[in-house]
């Protein structure tokens, strides 16, 4: 679709869409091809398992409460951590926040009736479910032990829960392919007729970044899981030392593909940010192409860091340190967005909504996180930290406080779009401040107990207690406060359920916002738009009229900027 | 001569006027079909990559290679029968071009000719991989050269087999007219296809019998 034949659109109407009208409860809410119900589909499964992780995790603090063990044998310890971060990271944020957030709003901003490949999209889902209860049936054999990373040779003892790991991890590695690979097409083919790779929404950006990602790297791990499935299997010797193979190979394979993974939920966080921060600061976004060129930049280097998490596996020297400069430059392109965060805030009139709440939070604790992660990525520290607590909490910090804190930034913005109503105010600021001092309560203490030296993933830690007699307040005071996060996101389902009948109405654009998907009537009809719209600007001007035309509604609706008056289009350049 | 290289040229002229004359929508759909497909092969071809980096990783850091198991040295793979089957992989590359081209040219007569022929190539390939199986003197389980050289040939094969098939459904599909000489986005996928699983086995063939 190119700015030449724009008028030719005025032809399109809903007829043209590319699957018809769903008819029948099966074809409308449960095999449905529309991408806004694959969405919440996404974000209903994500929030359901999200609960069963975060009770894992809940049982490990309660755990380590007492220095011997609190409650569970260290068998049940390993499999409890490692089901908590396997499930929390393939099976909770990829799919909240590709699956949720890029299903439900990426088209939408683009312009589009639908992804590429609805069919597709629909087959991603369903695998999601399917792949969970792999992983969640392995629990029946024992479950597997090594952790989120399950390294051979100590996952080569799980025997078939091992197996069954492996098996789920390379099912959901089909979806997310499927998933970035049908994101790639849409956002490169589907946008609307004069939307301009730079006038595309930030949120966009990194909808395409993270789905590069997801379409390079997942195979990697596809394979990865694939070999240590076989040895578990079929006992064929990749990993297996006593026999040629090699237990760092497993890591190199595996990073190749968990180092971008943190990006790929990461990326999707920044780009709500830099949605919802110009909104709620009503000024135009600073320094909208580096924002996006970076998370670019970023998508790319995540390619060439995988190493800094291999230091101390006797990695070669000549090599640790391309790695060590490597994952240092990945705090150039953050930096910078972090800072244009910063400028697009200074001086704009910030409404402290939910939504801004949190992303004010994720960029306190997201750069905590970040500089912590600078820490690590220099050998000498990490080789000194890499057992300890101080990952844990950097580690938490960029995920609890980036990922989640970008996804439920998302919620409050996105919510009423997608229901027709609002979410209550009152309960969603309750629940991010429960959830803020819940997440440094329980991740900061672990920064001081790491670099004191406390172990991450032992079961009891009776020798360190011994030396280090604070730890076991310590511990008891992070077991309290994450208590306050899982309540905050009981919360969250108690307002997204209450809020679907009792929430205030929204109409089209309760914020004020700009990108496209507020020119349509909240929930959106099951085409998205009537027209489709001509766009001849970036969205964040917020102090000039509305770039759009072609809309299915009077864009002076929005009382927030008065009369829009339509400038003339100008020549949008050939070839979008 | 000159008369056939003119119908030649006209037949180009044919081609490339339906191809104008397709309509949009149908444009369109294909458009986004042929980059998902492609995007498709690129994914398939790093998880061929990622096997190729366990082999290449295993074999420069092994002390010996071919590997040392129970005190004898394995044997180095015969190269001369693969070199023949590798031949008959690529022919069937260039049988299927020949498919196409006839497909669009609207010889359907020679496109079902070719299109047989390349089927055929495929099944001697993967008789003759069968042949190597039995033939060769290393276990898939018995050391790292035979878990990569089991694992990624068998994994190449498997997706010889997948085409195979797609390539004969896709034969039926076009006898029975959902193709026409203009809209025929199914052919030229299982193209794409069969010349990657030719461009992976290049790179197969190198490792292991010319490495």
């Amino acid at each position: 679709m190119h700015a030449g034949t724009s008028t030719t659109h005025d032809a399109h109407d809903v007829h043209d869409h590319i699957h018809p009208p769903p008819e029948g409860f099966v074809r409308k809410y449960v095999f449905s091809l529309d991408h806004k119900v694959i969405g919440f589909q996404y974000f209903f499964t994500g929030l359901l398992i999200m609960f069963i992780a975060g009770s894992f995790a809940e049982l490990v603090r309660l755990q380590l409460t007492d220095p011997k063990g609190a409650i569970m044998s260290h068998q049940a310890y390993n499999t409890m951590f490692t089901m908590h971060g396997t499930a929390m990271v393939w099976l909770v944020l990829i799919p909240l926040v590709t699956g949720a957030l890029g299903n439900f709003v990426m088209p939408l901003q683009i312009g589009a009736r639908d992804v590429a490949f609805p069919w597709l999209n629909m087959a991603s889902f369903w695998i999601l479910p399917l792949a969970a209860l792999i992983l969640f049936s392995s629990l029946l054999f024992g479950g597997p032990h090594a952790g989120w990373t399950e390294y051979p040779p100590i996952s080569l003892a799980d025997g078939t829960a091992g197996a069954l790991w492996c098996a789920a991890i390379f099912t959901i590695g089909i979806s997310s392919t499927m998933t970035g690979l049908n994101f790639m097409v849409t956002i490169m083919k589907m946008r609307a007729p004069g939307m301009t790779w730079t006038r595309m929404p930030l949120f966009v950006w990194a909808t395409f970044a993270t789905a590069l990602m997801n379409m390079i790297a997942t195979v990697a791990l596809s394979a990865a899981v694939g070999a240590l499935f076989l040895e578990h299997v079929f006992n064929v010797p990749f990993y297996d030392a006593a026999r040629g193979g090699s237990a760092v190979l497993y890591e190199h394979m595996f990073w190749f593909y968990s180092h971008p993974a943190v990006y790929i939920f990461i990326i999707p966080a920044f780009g709500v940010v830099s949605e919802v921060i110009p909104t709620f600061s009503r000024k135009p976004i600073f320094g909208y192409k580096m924002i996006a060129f970076s998370s670019m930049a970023i998508a790319i280097l995540a390619f060439t860091v995988w190493a800094h998490h291999m230091f101390p596996s006797g990695l070669a020297p000549w090599l640790q340190l391309p790695f060590m400069i490597l994952t240092y430059a990945i705090g150039i392109p953050t930096g910078i967005k972090i800072f244009s965060w910063m400028a697009t805030l200074w001086g704009g009139r910030i409404h402290f909504t939910t939504s801004m709440l949190y992303a004010l939070g994720f960029l306190i604790t997201f750069t905590f996180g970040g500089i912590t992660g600078v820490f690590l990525a220099s050998v000498p520290v990490d080789l000194h930290a890499h057992g300890t607590y101080f990952v844990v909490g950097h580690f938490h910090y960029v995920v609890a406080g980036g990922a989640v804190m970008g996804f439920l930034a998302a919620i409050p913005y996105w919510y009423p779009k997608a229901t027709g109503r609002m979410l209550s105010e009152r309960l969603g600021q309750l629940g991010f401040w429960l959830f803020f001092i819940g997440l440094n309560g329980t991740f900061l203490p672990m920064h001081w107990l790491g670099l004191e030296g406390m172990p991450r993933r032992y079961a009891s830690y009776v020798d360190f207690a011994k030396a280090v007699p604070d730890a076991v307040f310590w511990n008891q005071f992070e077991t309290a406060f994450s208590f306050l996060m899982m309540a905050s996101i009981g919360l969250l389902a108690f307002n997204v359920i209450w809020s679907l009948r009792h929430g205030k109405v929204a109409g089209i654009n309760p914020w004020g916002a700009r990108t496209l998907e507020w020119t349509i009537s909240s929930p959106p009809p099951y085409y998205n738009f009537k027209k489709v719209p001509e766009v001849y600007g970036r969205p964040y001007d917020f102090d000039k009229p509305l770039p759009y035309r072609n809309t299915d509604n009077e864009l002076d609706a929005f009382p927030e900027y008065g009369k829009t008056v339509m400038p003339t289009p100008q020549p949008v350049g050939a070839g979008v | 001569m000159a008369a056939a290289a003119v119908q030649h040229l006209a037949g180009h002229e044919a081609v490339a006027a339906r191809y104008r004359d397709v309509d949009r929508a149908y444009g369109e759909t294909r458009d986004l079909r042929l980059l998902g497909f492609m995007f498709f092969l690129v994914s398939d071809c790093i998880l061929f990559s990622s096997f190729i980096f366990a082999y290449v990783y295993l074999r420069v850091s092994a002390p010996t290679w071919p590997p040392i198991v129970d005190g004898h040295q394995l044997p180095w793979f015969d190269t001369s029968f693969a070199a023949m089957n590798s031949v008959v992989l690529f022919g069937s590359g260039v049988t299927m071009h020949f498919a196409l081209e006839n497909w669009k040219h609207l010889n359907t007569r020679k496109f079902n000719g070719w299109l047989i022929a390349t089927i055929v190539l495929g099944i001697g390939f993967l008789l003759g991989q069968a042949h190597e199986y039995s033939v060769v003197n290393i276990s898939w389980q018995g050391s790292t050269m035979g878990a990569s050289f089991f694992t990624l040939t068998g994994m190449h094969g498997f997706h010889v087999f997948i085409g195979v098939c797609y390539l004969a459904i896709l034969g039926i599909q076009a006898n029975r007219g959902v193709y026409t000489s203009s809209k025929y986005f199914g052919l030229t996928a299982g193209t794409l296809y069969w010349h990657f699983v030719d461009v992976i086995w290049v790179a197969l063939f190198s490792l292991f019998y010319l490495w």
